[in-house]
């Protein structure tokens, strides 16, 4: 799982003035490899000023339709290897990748009955593409209700696509778009039938509340799936909870993972102890440095991807001691009540720490 | 049990006996998806109904999400009954026993006295106690509710999936209820000898010679789709040239000219349609006792002005059809006669019941059975006890 992979890059779409959409050759013997959920991000690894990076980008396309591995790559101000994708990345490059992984997915199923509502921001479509263009060629008799955010027309990723995909199913797929600053509508240059309406302003809870009142449920086995910055899902899983959907029938990613402003301070060295593929050692965490870090620095290769407290790859199991996770976007209260947590974004809080990565590589 | 078979299949008790009534609803109506009424019978978030699935009670209710959820109506403390038959706009679930509160997702939320009387409870959240609503399934069908006493019942695309290609064309979300067409009567038959009525081509021309001849029964199209029955009929030439005229009630729009004519599936265990070109109806069998049945219709019409129904009633009355097809009894006679009425509902009330009057008697055994026109009656017997055996009846 922590195997990296040669693949080539075979087409580059621009897909908004600031994102692209990559597309990869998997040769025949690495299909199974390659096989992924709907939903699943694939994750990169390159080696930029000396410094070797990963990042996790979902995938935007299908499983179930013929065509090749696609991402969705949008620019993060000042991001190393968004920017390097954007800017830098051809067709016939190759690039070191990781087989496709993540725990935010629809398990579909051409016999399911259900309504999905599917809520995305921003880039936060790139997964939900992939969960929406799945269900509706997989489930024939599935609903699909989306609703897609964005700040003007101009930064809508995917447009040509979600007009077909809006055509070809619109006895079951409903998409409602809505723009927080939307550019005058005469000048913009969209001349395309129903896709010139949306709403304005963002995905709120009067806004998820208007949706769910509009759309009811048909099938009444629903489920939820949110994407966007972790603000969006935040008040988007606010407002389902206020009008009593069930937790276990949401299912959220977030994407461009805020930043942690509360500052926590480690202590200065702590003893490490970890169990990790087979071995246990010992090492000393220096101050600021996360536990995963100290690991790789330290030689070893523990498990990990996305850095920044989303995927959940670097998870392990704390046995002794605590720690401190700047940012966790992925694990349950009821996981980190059992002890588990983000090797990528923990940092100590008592001298002896002891850790056990539960999942062998 | 009597060797005597009605149709060669099931035996005479099991329309008869309340032994074989009480295996049937716990073989047959407690694991099958029940029909529970239309989809627009719950209307806002709050709004619940109950309905018996058998041997369960089972309420409805929709939540602010506009998702339905269904919960066995009992509570968890000693069992009382929760909900009557309907209501509007319930916030939470509050037994009239003593007071413990559930909330609409079925989580129980409140006991009285609780730290006094359960100190066993204490050191838990009251909806981790184990003590919630036991849940059950409900879904939707062309318009139409359904529950399943099954939490985890099979879903209802798989059950009637298969079935929906044979249906008319009718959309019933986009028509409304003649509320004033609502049909209920209790009818002293077994609710198997309702069904078997309802799916036997044979008796079409013979006892509904003067009340359904407006369909020309000998072009019938019927078969059998896993455990359901679908049946189609075209008009009879002269009421094809004037049903628009015809029509007692104006036209559905969605229903092309091709399309036109009466489908009357039936669904295992006991939810029939009725589908024409102006009306559709639900035909439900609700068994009450071996030899009494409660049958309901409901039925909707198109969702047009008043003016558009008055104009569509003074066409029919113009229409010629109407001299010759539909109304003219078996006998003559007084109109409370059944079988003067005129009316196809009474002819086969009365037919069921005449035929369950005689399962008794000594003398009773089926002598033939048609083999195209009645072999839905004993394929249906089949399907009811292939369905009993599998789930746990050994009949």
């Amino acid at each position: 799982m922590n195997k990296l992979y040669s693949l080539k890059v075979i087409d580059i779409k621009t897909e908004t003035k600031d994102s692209v959409s990559v597309s990869f050759d998997v040769s025949h013997d690495l299909y199974e490899t390659f096989n992924y959920k709907p939903g699943q991000y694939l994750t990169l690894q390159f080696n930029l000023n000396g410094q070797q990076v990963r990042r996790s980008y979902s995938l935007c396309s299908s499983p179930v339709i013929e065509e090749p591995l696609r991402i969705g790559v949008k620019r993060v101000k000042y991001g190393l290897v968004s920017n390097h994708i954007n800017d830098n990345l051809k067709v016939g490059d190759t690039v070191e990748v990781l087989a496709p992984d993540g725990r935010f997915f629809a398990d579909v199923n051409k016999e399911n009955y259900k309504t999905y509502y599917l809520f995305a921001a921003g880039s936060g479509i790139t997964p939900v593409l992939s969960i929406l263009k799945t269900v509706l060629f997989t489930e024939k008799r599935s609903f699909v209700y989306m609703i897609f955010g964005n700040r003007s027309q101009e930064t809508v990723m995917f447009k040509k696509q979600l007009i077909e995909l809006e055509a070809t199913y619109k006895d079951r797929f409903v998409l409602v778009q809505t723009l927080s600053k939307p550019k005058s509508s005469w000048s913009d240059i969209w001349k395309k039938s129903t896709y010139n309406q949306f709403r304005k302003g963002r995905i709120d809870a009067d806004c998820i509340e208007w949706f769910v009142n509009e759309y009811p449920p048909y099938a009444q086995n629903t489920e939820y799936y949110i994407c966007g910055p972790g603000a969006m899902i935040d008040n988007t899983v606010k407002a389902l909870e206020n009008i009593d959907v069930p937790l276990d029938r949401i299912f959220i990613e977030s994407f461009g993972g805020s930043n942690s402003k509360e500052s926590i301070k480690s202590v200065e060295v702590s003893n490490l102890k970890v169990s990790l593929n087979n071995e246990t050692f010992q090492t000393k965490i220096t101050e600021g440095k996360t536990i995963l870090r100290t690991l790789i620095d330290y030689g070893k290769e523990p498990p990990y991807s996305c850095e920044g407290g989303v995927c959940s790859t670097c998870m392990c199991k704390i046995k002794k001691g605590k720690v401190h996770m700047k940012n966790n976007l992925v694990l349950s209260d009821k996981e980190i009540e059992k002890g588990y947590i983000l090797s990528c974004q923990s940092i100590p809080l008592t001298d002896e720490i002891e850790i056990v990565f539960l999942i062998k590589y | 049990m009597s060797t005597k078979k009605m149709m060669h299949v099931l035996p005479v008790e099991a329309y008869t006996s309340q032994e074989w009534f009480n295996l049937e609803m716990k073989t047959i109506f407690s694991t099958t998806w029940q029909f529970s009424g239309l989809v627009e019978d719950i209307e806002n978030p709050g709004d619940f109904i109950s309905v018996q699935a058998g041997l369960n009670n089972i309420f409805i209710v929709k939540g602010r999400d506009n998702r339905l959820r269904a919960f066995h109506n009992m509570c968890r403390h000693r069992g009382t009954q929760l909900l009557r038959a309907v209501g509007k706009n319930q916030k939470a679930i509050t037994c009239p026993y003593h007071d413990w509160t559930y909330n609409l997702e079925g989580k129980l939320i409140s006991i009285p006295k609780k730290e006094s009387e359960f100190p066993d409870l204490c050191n838990k959240e009251l909806h981790d106690c184990g003590l919630n609503l036991h849940e059950a399934s409900v879904d939707i069908f062309k318009g139409m509710l359904f529950v399943h006493p099954d939490k985890d019942a099979p879903n209802i695309m798989e059950y009637f999936g298969n079935i929906e290609p044979y249906l008319g064309p009718h959309i019933p979300e986009e028509l409304i209820e003649y509320k004033e067409g609502v049909y209920a009567k209790e009818i002293q038959a077994n609710w198997k000898i309702i069904i078997e009525n309802n799916i036997d081509h044979y008796h079409l021309a013979h006892l509904h010679e003067g009340t359904l001849n407006m369909y020309d029964h000998d072009k019938a199209e019927f078969g059998w789709e896993g455990p359901h029955y679908w049946f189609y009929e075209p008009l009879v030439k002269d009421y094809m040239d004037d049903f628009e005229n015809a029509s007692l009630t104006p036209l559905i729009d969605h229903i092309s000219k091709d399309k036109i004519g009466a489908y009357v599936p039936w669904f295992f265990p006991n939810i029939g349609l009725s589908e024409s070109e102006s009306t559709w109806s639900t035909f439900h069998v609700l068994p009450i006792g071996p030899d009494r049945t409660l049958v309901t219709f409901r039925t909707k019409t198109a969702s047009v002005s008043e003016w558009e129904y008055t104009k569509q009633t003074a066409k029919s009355a113009m229409s010629s059809v109407w001299s010759k097809y539909g109304n003219k009894g078996k006998y003559v006679g007084d109109k409370n006669d059944p079988m003067a009425s005129g009316d196809f509902m009474e002819e086969d009330i009365y037919a069921c019941e005449q035929q369950q009057k005689s399962l008794n008697s000594p003398m009773f055994s089926v002598g033939a059975r048609a083999q195209k026109g009645e072999y839905a009656v004993m394929r249906f017997q089949e399907e009811v006890k292939k369905w009993m055996n599998a789930n746990g009846a050994n009949v």
